[in-house]
């Protein structure tokens, strides 16, 4: 028998600082025991637990895509005791990650569909590695229009501004960038992503949104994307709660009669409607 | 099914003579408690007792276990070694309503996709000898409500049953049927089967509480908003007693130690009625008062596990009733919502 609580051990092979604040940093971590990537075998959407031993683990989406090979990429937000303790961490260092844990975003439903990206803030992760699967070579083809509206609170705050750069010269997705306020360098858009989707207006036929960022982002952009014609069925989330052990057992993270780290994280509305849930 | 009489006398000697081979969880008494415990060389395990104060589940799933350990090394500290700690028992003397307890919790640790392993080996390498109710001990038990009877035998191994005159013993499974070398062999005859039945018939009527839990998920369902659970929670204390003694709550916090250069990581038992159990890291708490607290309790055995696995997660053992200091009693909480629309 497998034992899932059993980490398998990583090593911090890049780290990088995503934000102007430092507190966001993205670690990249390649595991010890090659046969354990094979195992390691996920979908994005999916996320890990974060093993720092002596401190606890924390459960993260995973940022990186898989067809992204020999390592995986996690950006944490540094928050309490094990966050704190990665962002102490130095390139070279040993941990643990457990998982993959928890549904995916449902790639099969995807394909052959207009995929709208949504995200908001540091919430931006598995929305990421959702992408990078999507314009992966021949991926690409399997998937319609890709449009991606992206906010922060200010330019400082936006992760990943590298890749951003990257996908906005490819004329294959179309990338609306905004930050709530900018400064004196920034070109960009500016404004509230809901107002964004609003100018944006992608076409609800054919399509599905998929969207993370604060609650308060969320339950401003769901009537626009209402309003567009999207029905709950094909507005998809990812769901948040306190997790410890991440399979459905030690009974802490349930939205109503489904466990957010086995039966989620991935939810649609039409799906957490039917749920009663406490909030 | 293998079955055999033995002396009413003769049981604690024969739970004796088990513990020389393996080792024997049985009730003992503790001060002024009954307690399930590893029955010590020589000691006296207590079979004319009521119910134990704690339910028995804590062989299988402890209130601390080491789950892992790890050591510093010049790379970072490491995983050192997974500790699985089973050893081969007989569990003596649990009550049917315990006993039941158990195929609830294989439900929730034994799953097709993931497998709790902690659990699993002491539950395989434990052999369960019930010990029927004749006479239910308390006037909150209530197992006929939920789908459990004083003669059950769901979850045993061996069941035993005081016929009078005798204990009818009888070897449910082949895991049991290990053990028929310790129970002489005096084979049960039609007779002492035509008593159990009256047993089981009269311990059915002597219990005094029923309620009705029929459909009780749907109520429970469509009222999760109603103002009936503004009321319930009121004088609780958040304490957990009902949930640390419950023998079907299953939740743990899992937590790591470290001393100087060596650790391990626990899981401990955890309580949804504590603020903190679902507090992020952010402050927020989507349970933010005793309320939601005790609405997820109901919900969670009454709504949330016959969904996920047909079967209401709560034995009907009394324990939570008994012993809450403020007398919340969640029989007549259900009874109460099996009146609403
Ligand atoms: C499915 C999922 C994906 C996530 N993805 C990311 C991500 O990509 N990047 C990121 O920075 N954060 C993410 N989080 C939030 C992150 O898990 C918490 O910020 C983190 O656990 C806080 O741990 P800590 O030890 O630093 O804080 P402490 O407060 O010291 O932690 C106490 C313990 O509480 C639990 N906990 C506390 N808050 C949360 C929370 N909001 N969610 C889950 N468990 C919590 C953890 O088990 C943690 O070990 C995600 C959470 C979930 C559930
Ligand atoms: S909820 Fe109360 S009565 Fe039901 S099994 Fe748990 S302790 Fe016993
Ligand atoms: S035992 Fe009673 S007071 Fe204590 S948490 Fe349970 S219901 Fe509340
Ligand atoms: S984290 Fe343990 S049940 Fe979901």
């Amino acid at each position: 028998m497998q034992n899932p609580y059993i980490p398998y051990p990583v090593e911090v092979i890049k780290i990088v600082t995503e934000v102007d604040t430092k507190d966001i940093k993205t670690f990249r971590l390649a595991f010890v025991n090659k046969e354990d990537e094979e195992k390691f075998k996920y979908t994005p959407g999916q996320f890990a637990e974060l093993c720092v031993y002596g401190k606890g683990e924390s459960p993260i989406g995973i940022a990186s895509s898989p067809t992204q090979k020999g390592y995986v990429e996690f950006t944490v937000q540094k928050a309490g005791v094990v966050t704190t303790a990665l962002h102490e961490m130095e390139e070279g260092t040993r941990m643990g990650i457990r998982g993959p844990l928890g549904n995916s975003w449902p790639i099969e439903y995807l394909e052959g569909k207009n995929v709208v990206v949504v995200g908001g803030g540091f919430a931006f992760t598995t929305l990421r590695s959702l992408i990078n699967y999507m314009i992966y070579e021949d991926n690409r083809k399997r998937f319609g229009k890709i449009t991606v509206v992206y906010g922060a609170r200010n330019p400082g705050l936006l992760i990943y501004k590298d890749e951003l750069k990257a996908w906005a010269e490819r004329g294959d997705i179309e990338m609306n960038v905004t930050v709530d306020k900018g400064d004196a360098t920034w070109t960009g858009r500016e404004g509230f992503v809901p107002t964004v989707c609003k100018e944006v207006a992608p076409s609800p036929e054919n399509a599905v949104t998929v969207i993370c960022g604060p609650p308060i982002m969320i339950r401003f952009t769901l009537p626009v994307f209402f309003d567009l014609g999207f029905s709950k069925e094909n507005i998809i989330t990812s769901l948040e709660m306190r997790m410890k052990c991440g399979i459905g057992k030690c009974g802490r993270c349930n939205v109503g009669s489904k466990y957010v780290c086995k039966d989620g994280p991935v939810f649609t509305f039409a799906e957490l409607d039917k749920l009663t849930r406490d909030f | 099914m293998e079955k055999r009489l033995i002396k009413k006398e003769a049981l604690a000697g024969i739970a004796k003579r088990i513990a020389e081979d393996v080792t024997v969880y049985a009730p003992v008494r503790v001060e002024e408690n009954v307690l399930f415990k590893v029955l010590e060389k020589g000691e006296e395990p207590l079979f004319t007792y009521q119910n134990s104060k704690n339910a028995p589940k804590n062989f299988f799933f402890p209130r601390s276990e080491v789950m892992l350990r790890y050591t510093r090394t010049p790379k970072g500290v490491e995983f050192t070694a997974e500790e699985l700690f089973a050893r081969d028992g007989v569990l003596m003397g649990a009550r049917p309503c315990d006993a039941r307890s158990f195929v609830l919790l294989d439900m929730l640790f034994d799953q097709e996709k993931y497998k709790d392993p902690y659990y699993i080996e002491k539950r395989n390498r434990t052999t369960v000898v019930s010990l029927a109710c004749a006479k239910p001990p308390y006037r909150e038990c209530f197992c006929t409500s939920v789908g459990g009877h004083p003669v059950d035998d769901k979850g045993a191994d061996v069941l035993i049953t005081d016929i009078g005159d005798v204990f009818l013993v009888e070897f449910v499974t082949p895991k049991g049927e290990k053990l028929l070398k310790y129970f002489g062999d005096q084979k049960a005859d039609a007779a002492s089967e035509e008593k159990k039945a009256a047993v089981a018939a009269a311990a059915e009527a002597a219990l005094t509480w029923k309620i009705a839990t029929h459909e009780v998920k749907e109520k429970l369902d469509r009222n999760f908003n109603s103002p009936f659970w503004d009321g319930i929670h009121k004088k609780c204390l958040a304490c957990g007693t009902c949930t640390f003694l419950c023998p079907t709550c299953h939740c743990f916090d899992i937590s790591d130690e470290m001393k100087y250069d060596d650790g391990r990581r626990l899981r401990n038992w955890d309580s949804c009625m504590f603020p903190l159990f679902t507090k992020e890291t952010s402050g927020h708490n989507p349970r933010p008062t005793q309320k939601e607290r005790w609405r997820q309790r109901v919900m969670h055995k009454f709504s949330y596990y016959p969904e996920n696995f047909g079967a209401i997660a709560c034995v009907g053992c009394g324990r939570c009733v008994q012993s809450c200091p403020v007398n919340i009693d969640i029989r007549k909480i259900v009874a109460e919502a099996m009146e609403l629309a």
